[in-house]
């Protein structure tokens, strides 16, 4: 019994779903790791550069982990209805803290700061960042155990021991780590755009050492494979050799390239590290989706389901790229303001001391725009947490933003206008940041045009070689 | 209770959760892109404001909403195995362009919220269009796989399993259009009043901004576009019911005997044992004129349908006559305000319709909540007028639910998550609206740290 051509298509759509989760979601879990673990003089700046980091991409990376899911489940349906009845429990639980993480990390950031229910937030936001990706890895880890056993369609399992065993409990605790290294190495990038030394000394120093915890843990779990999971033993240092030793390699550039401080090229490193990992493992477990009943063949959907996915995956992602592209741009980019001209926030403040200016025009605006002002003036910033200003109000409040505004700017200037010297660089990276928009756009356009083409043609050749088939087994049967 | 019950129990207060949080997710985005368009096309601040308010509603609505949808897709396959293994092949391909759309909304939610001092208005506003669609989008996939499961259609049953898929067929079922349609347009009626209920308490307690009225107003222009339509909508859906499933349709209208020429009857209370309608109000011929239009038509009812594949008639037939009541209730709203404005607009001629009298705005108050138990009645309507089937006329509830232990404890370990969830939420929502912008302040200082 084989699958159906795309149902290897399919497989390779989701493992690359899980290495986008892993290196832009795990990240993300690290970052609360690190929340819970602030600590020193700089506990206060830490976590809000784990927040600005986390705050605008997080619900995107939270999508991979849907992708994957729903990906599964219409291409390998009975892998999906498995996992969820045979590790109900850590898959609830991972559940639990997914909602709780999200839906706290969402509110802690529209209460006021250093209030109670901030640090409550807070508090749930960090432990269950730590729950999560501990649970998700023991169930990665129970899938290559060989304890769950399907017979006909009757999952045979320990509900318990399955993920409680040494192996998957091992696993979760390399996820763990390893999201852990991931999210200190991004950081030093963030805070390296930031200029903030000493958070770069800080989160340098921890990448190193969850990156050594990572390793070690690592270890363990690669011997444990040798007494728990077999057929995981024999791909990671057999058929995924090259992969499990560039992986290794890998980890040891990166330790390499934060010693040095080429904190960019670090990051690219750790994540290209975690995603061969994920590759040696898929290879290693190929052709076992859970070991050792399920195999991509006995599991794949029919070949129309499979095509269907496939090719609406495709188009999905032409759609995807320039949007994610876009995100990752404007808030990961080395000089992440892209502006010609002024900001929608400078345009709204001036639309608001503009009419602010005219009393009678707009009555009590609310107080929209206590964005700069409460810093710098902590009466004015009371009256508008009020949520009522009074006319003069309004005028001095608009009065001060344009000013408050540029001394922003005069206090970074890599994010304001450029001073005479710089501007050629500029300019010339803007010239290279359109290009690449450009490209990108180009190479959508291209896959929206070429993927249904590329199915119609496909469709035909199958079914030319189908009734070619079907003629030769007509034939046959003729001749006998 | 039973693996069953508790499965039963918890996906039905997983999806009532996330339908609200899901279906202001849809209509907030079509409200901002608006309000925005406004504030930037005039160089208005009001505009702006209400933008800038309602986008920090937005943010804390889209992770309620983003974060329940996230459980759900768990719990199908933790609580329905069996379900999920039987259909995903058939009707897996619209979750995954569902969740293409969520990842769309995701990401340019990410750089609306977080993008005002790095992207230049007009591509901010920009931002806000590919929210509103792939909302819309996503409603509309997520909704054909529940048509689906009312219309099972794009496969042919071969020893019980799934043969011969077509997912297209499957995703371009009987019920889609109407159901869809339906949904749709519930989304954006409910954001509308709901909007405006909240304005119409501030304007009730006396306050009268400029920003209060223009925000009533919006809320109201587009619940009242909406709401005709709705029941327009709302009676293609029930001819569409009486036809793929009549006794989905029998049960709403508690109708026992199959009838030549059948009466409408609303509320009265259904007794099952007798099968009997007590003491409804009763207009002739009107539910075959509706059906069919054809005022002496035959109309099926539950006597055509064995016992044991009855839905609850009661719940149904109350939560159906409740839901269209409160669909005629908004239209009433709608033409209420918009006749009292016209008035003083045209008749009057006053330069501002000024304050609206006490009980318009009490009704535009009530309206809002309304709005939400209609979906909810709605969603009740369709799913338990469903049962006994899980996928109709293809696979009982009781086929379904998993094997695994301690259902119950995951599904009493969800009720509490879900309060705690529910309540915090709506704190913060009700502390936002009243005090404003907590979160700009900590922005504010939060930019102050890293300078």
């Amino acid at each position: 019994m084989s699958a159906p051509p795309f149902a290897y298509a399919n497989a390779v759509m989701i493992l690359l779903g899980l290495i986008a989760y892993a290196t832009l979601g795990g990240a993300d879990f690290g970052g609360g790791v690190w929340d819970l673990l602030a600590s020193g003089p700089n506990k206060r700046r830490e976590r809000a550069a784990i927040a600005s980091a986390i705050g605008p991409v997080w619900e995107a990376n939270n999508v991979w982990l849907i992708f994957v899911i729903v990906v599964t489940w219409t291409a390998f349906p009975l892998v999906y209805a498995t996992v969820s009845t045979a590790l109900f429990f850590p898959v609830a639980l991972a559940l639990v803290g997914i909602v709780m993480r999200g839906a706290a990390f969402g509110f802690r950031a529209h209460v006021r700061e250093a209030t109670r229910s901030a640090t409550t937030w807070g508090v749930v936001f960090s432990v269950t960042s730590v729950v999560t990706p501990f649970m998700l890895g023991t169930i990665a880890g129970a899938l290559a155990t060989g304890d769950i056993r399907v017979i006909g369609d009757t999952v045979i399992v320990n509900y318990w021991t399955v993920w409680t065993a040494p192996f998957p409990l091992a696993c979760g605790a390399f996820a763990l780590s390893m999201c852990a290294t991931l999210a200190a190495t991004y950081l030093t990038v963030e805070a390296h755009n930031e200029d903030d030394v000493a958070l770069v000394a800080v989160f340098q120093k921890r990448a190193m050492v969850a990156g050594a915890v990572t390793a070690a843990i690592g270890l363990v779990a690669a011997l444990l494979t040798y007494l728990e999971a077999p057929v995981l033993w024999r791909g990671l240092f057999g058929q995924a050799l090259p992969a499990t030793l560039l992986a290794m390699g890998l980890g040891l550039a990166t330790a390499v390239a934060l010693i040095l401080s080429a904190y960019r090229i670090a990051r690219v490193l750790v994540a290209a590290m975690v995603a061969l990992i994920f590759v040696a493992w898929g290879v290693a477990q190929y052709p076992y989706l859970v070991v050792p009943d399920l195999t991509l063949a006995n599991t794949a959907s029919p070949a129309i389901t499979q095509e269907l996915t496939f090719f609406s995956l495709l188009i999905g992602c032409a759609l995807l790229a320039p949007s994610l592209y876009a995100l990752l741009r404007v808030f990961k980019g080395r000089n992440p303001v892209v502006q010609r001209g002024e900001s929608a926030e400078a345009f709204v403040s001036a639309t608001m001391s503009r009419q602010g200016a005219q009393p009678g025009h707009m009555r009590a605006p609310g107080g929209e725009d206590g964005r700069t002002a409460p810093t710098t003036d902590a009466a004015t910033g009371d009256g508008k947490r009020d949520g009522r200003m009074s006319a003069s109000d309004v005028r001095s409040g608009g009065g001060q933003k344009p000013s408050g505004t540029r001394s922003e700017q005069a206090a970074q200037p890599a994010r304001g206008a450029a001073p005479g010297g710089q501007a050629d660089l500029l300019t010339d990276e803007r010239a290279r940041e359109r290009q690449a928009q450009w490209m990108v756009l180009g190479v959508s356009v291209a896959l929206a045009i070429i993927v249904p083409v590329a199915r119609q043609v496909w469709r035909w050749l199958w079914e030319a070689r189908t009734r070619a088939r079907v003629d030769r087994e007509i034939l046959r049967e003729l001749e006998a | 209770m039973s693996n069953e019950l508790a499965a039963r129990m918890q996906t039905g207060i997983s999806l009532g959760f996330h339908i609200i949080f899901a279906v202001l997710g849809v209509g907030l985005p079509l409200l901002l892109l608006i309000a925005e368009g406004l504030g930037l096309r005039y160089r208005d601040a009001t505009w702006y404001t209400l933008a800038r308010r309602w986008s920090k509603a937005f943010a804390i609505l889209f992770v309620t909403g983003a974060v329940s949808g996230t459980v759900l897709s768990f719990e199908f396959g933790l609580l329905w195995p069996r379900f999920m293994g039987f259909s995903t092949a058939v009707i897996g391909l619209p979750f995954a362009l569902e969740g293409f759309m969520f990842f769309l909304e995701a990401i340019f939610l990410g750089l609306y919220l977080y993008g005002w001092d790095r992207l230049s208005p007009l591509a901010h506003w920009l931002c806000s269009i590919p929210i509103a669609v792939a909302g819309a989008a996503s409603t509309w996939f997520i909704v054909t796989v529940n048509s689906w499961m009312n219309t099972p259609a794009g496969f042919t049953l071969v020893n019980g399993k799934p043969a011969n898929i077509d997912p297209i067929a499957a995703m371009l079922n009987p019920s889609t259009p109407f159901e869809t349609t339906h949904m749709l347009l519930a989304a954006f009626e409910a954001t509308g009043f709901g909007v405006a209920a909240v304005y119409a308490l501030f304007l009730l307690w006396g306050r009268r901004d400029a920003y209060i009225v223009r925000g009533m107003r919006l809320g109201l222009i587009v619940g009242s576009v909406v709401a005709p339509f709705q029941i327009l909508v709302g009676d293609l859906s029930a001819r569409g019911v009486a036809e793929t499933q009549p006794a989905k349709l029998a049960a709403m209208e508690a109708l026992f005997q199959t009838t030549k020429g059948a009466a409408l009857h609303i509320y009265g209370w259904p007794d099952v044992a007798q099968r009997k309608l007590i003491g409804p109000v009763e207009i002739p011929k009107l539910l075959s004129w509706l059906v069919t239009g054809d005022p002496n038509a035959t109309v099926q009812g539950l006597d055509a349908t064995p016992v044991a594949d009855w839905p609850a008639v009661t719940v149904v037939h109350f939560a159906f006559d409740t839901m269209v009541g409160i669909g005629f209730f908004l239209a009433f709203v709608a033409a209420l305000y918009w006749g009292q404005y016209l008035y003083r607009r045209l008749v009057r001629k006053q330069r501002d319709a000024g304050p609206l009298n006490r009980l318009t705005l009490l009704c535009v108050l009530v309206s809002g909540p309304l709005t939400f138990v209609a979906i909810e009645l709605g969603w009740i309507t369709t799913e338990i007028g469903r049962q006994p089937w899980i996928i109709y006329n293809v696979m009982r509830i009781s086929e379904a639910p998993t094997s695994a232990p301690g259902v119950v404890a995951f599904f009493v370990t969800f009720l509490v998550v879900y309060v705690a969830l529910f309540t915090a939420a709506a704190l913060l929502l009700s502390r936002m609206a009243r005090s404003g912008p907590a979160g700009d302040q900590e922005e504010a200082e939060r930019e102050a740290l890293t300078v």
